[in-house]
């Protein structure tokens, strides 16, 4: 950034309104163009997840892992007696579930639903300080309660309704998972890869899972479906990868091309504001134009006050 | 009977303290004390927001619908400061006062509606900015225009009340005055420039919901859509407001004036209706404008209640009927009202089997905050010279005697009791 943060405190103070609007319009204008560089890509030293559908006994060992390693009180509202939420929410950071067709057919799939840590998250896109914010290095979406206004925007956002809130009391935070980057901090791996019997879920750096996924495909021809992983170009990609036997949209995972959500829907909003040419030029026409017309009225309103002896109305 | 409106002029023959206003106040401090509840149990047992449904009707309706309607002074100004219809600046300060209470309780609703609000002090760092966030963008150039074009916009008529009440204020007040005459073009081009940026984020916030919104409403165009909808919902709805007020005080109305309105407005509309259909055609989802659905059935209700509000407006401009005029109006708002507020709410499926209804007390505090504005409305014209009028209605303004001596005569004679007439 060209302007720094005691400049810019250094013409707010001294140099009046005018300037202070002008650097903070001339920042946030290079905050935005340096966003825009980052976004899309993924980082140096992305963590992921690779959960495969074929593999899981629906056991739910996770779902408990993750209640403890977390510090969340376990969901019990649903069931006094077990902990046994319906969805992911502001106590369940994952979640296993079950899809089982009604008509009879045999195939059914257990399927872990978490947070994606998507490579272009629409959450990140969406939040309005940076409440939620993609990590440069590791590409975790972790949550912020500083910079967070609780707008619930990113519940909006997100394309596989992950972020949740917490809708009771005064003081509410949004709750999701973050890969556990506490322990990963101690140099341990998350609570639900750590613990899952089958390996159904394992966690490493992306680029090593992606391998792993094709791999296994490679070597079980026609046991997955449409023989691709899910993740690897979705809405830009993601760090979570999901091999299924059953289709996608089954296990409650949506088709959403391959280009990234803010990219596809904000990108003619970014044009727009970039570096504020447009607004800007925009109010240099009108003051213009309307500058020139104000005279016309201002000999207009004056004629008014002679002959109506009454005071002109602005 | 149609006279000629020339200036504002307070209502100066009715008490301010009426039973209706009563019962605006009424429900205001209700709602107000709803908010303290609120604040206190949290967003969950106050409202029927969920998960699925994470924003309510503060946001979809007060903040998304209400501010379309608070676009007078947006649409109007630039119908009367840029494209010069000279006979619309008399209607400028009924619409920017709309306009300014639309915001000020829309800007409220929202500060009401989040849930962690201590931490929009982030709004006096812009480099915590995240410009390219569709919320950030309307809550930040809502609060400047609110705060500071639209706020100033407003102070004229103000200020031209402590004239008429304070001798002493005079000579301050007309240096002020000067002051703000010389800003006037600066402010007021700025008073374009931010609802078009705003008005347009607010389509663009539903864009990010993606294929979760029906493709009846979600197109790269809505931005477009929703800032052109602005745009119609301000004539509409001044236009009404201003029928409304001339009925219920008794107040001349200028047909001229209000056939004026009335003919942007369905050019609007029309060219807004048109544009609606060919982006739904050429995106290929018309279609769905036939299956038998609550999309397609509010969809076609929404172009149903704008045609024919457009149909009724043009024969009540030929047939020169106030009360066509206001049906017409009134229609054009409801039609305009629905379109956006349908993507935001009925048309969003973010997940199967979601629901969302209002609670009671979310629907209280709603209504709380639409009552105050109103209940300010109200006062306002009663105090201030908002509501146009003939010159005339000034001059019998000044002989009038309130026995409650709440309005007093304005304005200043130019010789000795007389008056030049005007025309």
């Amino acid at each position: 950034m060209a302007i720094t943060r005691r400049d810019l405190l250094h013409k707010m103070t001294t140099g009046g309104a005018a300037v202070a609007a002008g650097g903070a319009v001339s920042t946030v204008a290079l905050a935005g163009i340096a966003h825009a560089e980052e976004e899309g890509k993924l980082p140096p030293q992305a963590v992921g997840m690779l959960y495969d559908a074929t593999r899981c006994i629906g056991c739910k060992t996770c779902v408990v892992a993750c209640t403890q390693a977390n510090g969340l009180t376990p969901d019990t509202r649903r069931d006094p007696l077990h902990q046994a939420p319906a969805d992911l929410n502001n106590r369940t950071k994952t979640i296993i579930k079950l899809y089982k067709p009604v008509d009879g057919k045999e195939e059914f799939s257990y399927v872990k639903q978490q947070c994606m840590h998507c490579i272009d998250p629409a959450c990140a896109a969406a939040c309005m300080f940076g409440g939620l914010k993609k990590d440069v290095k590791t590409g975790i979406v972790s949550w912020n309660g500083k910079l967070c206004v609780g707008c619930r925007y990113c519940e909006i956002a997100c394309p596989y309704n992950v972020p949740k809130f917490r809708w009771e009391g005064f003081n509410p935070e949004i709750v999701k998972c973050e890969f556990c980057k506490d322990r990963l901090a101690k140099g341990l791996e998350p609570a639900c890869t750590a613990v899952c019997p089958k390996k159904a879920v394992i966690f490493g750096p992306r680029q090593q899972l992606l391998d792993e996924a094709k791999r296994r495909i490679a070597d079980n021809p026609g046991k997955y479906y449409q023989e691709r992983v899910f993740g690897e170009h979705e809405a830009g990609g993601t760090q979570v990868l999901y091999l299924s036997h059953v289709p996608f949209d089954k296990i409650g995972l949506p088709t959403l091309g391959d280009e990234s959500i803010p990219h596809k829907y904000l990108k003619w909003q970014k044009r727009l504001y970039s570096y504020l040419i447009v607004p800007v030029g925009l109010y240099a026409a009108l003051v213009g134009t309307i500058r020139k017309n104000w005279k016309s009225h201002e000999e207009h309103m004056q004629h008014e006050e002679k002959t109506t002896g009454l005071r002109a109305q602005l | 009977m149609s006279q000629t409106w020339q200036r504002d002029v307070p209502v100066f023959n009715v008490p301010i303290w009426t039973r209706p206003f009563k019962l605006f106040c009424g429900l205001g401090a209700l709602g107000l004390l709803l908010v303290v509840y609120r604040e206190i149990v949290g967003l969950g047992p106050a409202s029927g927001m969920n998960d699925a449904y994470a924003w309510g009707i503060w946001k979809t309706f007060n903040t998304m619908v209400l501010t379309g309607l608070g676009s007078g002074a947006f649409a109007i100004g630039i119908a009367a400061w840029l494209f010069r219809r000279e006979k619309l600046h008399v209607v400028m300060r009924t619409a920017i006062l709309t306009s300014f209470l639309a915001y000020a309780f829309g800007l409220a609703m929202l500060g009401v509606d989040v849930g962690r609000p201590w931490n929009f002090y982030w709004f006096f760092f812009p480099w915590h900015w995240n410009l390219h966030s569709p919320l950030l963008e309307v809550a930040v150039c809502m609060t400047v225009y609110a705060s500071l074009p639209l706020f100033l916009e407003n102070i004229p008529a103000v200020l031209e009340y402590f004239y008429d009440q304070r001798k002493d204020l005079r000579p301050t007040i007309e240096k002020l005055e000067k002051v703000i005459v010389k800003g006037f073009p600066w402010v007021v081009s700025l008073a374009y420039v931010l609802p078009a940026m705003h008005q347009s984020s607010l389509g663009a916030l539903m864009l990010l919901g993606g294929t979760r919104v029906s493709p009846l409403w979600q197109t790269p165009f809505l931005p477009l859509l929703y800032v052109w909808a602005a745009a119609f919902l301000g004539f509409a709805f001044v236009t009404a407001t201003l029928l409304f007020s001339g009925v219920i005080w008794n107040r001349p109305l200028d047909l001229d004036v209000l056939a004026e309105l009335n003919s942007i407005t369905t050019w609007l509309i029309g060219v807004w209706l048109v544009f609606r259909l060919v982006d739904l055609t050429v995106r290929g989802q018309i279609v769905a404008a036939f299956h038998a659905d609550l999309n397609a059935f509010l969809f076609w209700l929404e172009i149903a209640f704008l045609v024919y509000a457009v149909w009724i407006l043009r024969d009540a401009g030929s047939r020169r009927s106030p009360r066509a005029m206001f049906y017409g109006a009134a229609l054009a708002t409801i039609g305009g009202m629905l379109y956006r507020f349908d993507p935001t709410t009925t048309a969003f499926q973010p997940k199967p089997g979601a629901i969302y209804f209002p609670s009671v007390i979310e629907l209280l505090i709603s209504i709380g905050f639409m009552s105050i504005g109103i209940a300010i409305f109200i006062f306002a014209a009663k105090v201030l010279a908002i509501l146009p009028a003939p010159s005339a209605l000034w001059h019998t303004m000044e002989e009038y005697k309130s026995r409650q001596a709440r309005v007093r005569p304005f304005g200043y004679k130019t010789g000795a009791g007389q008056y030049a007439t005007g025309d």
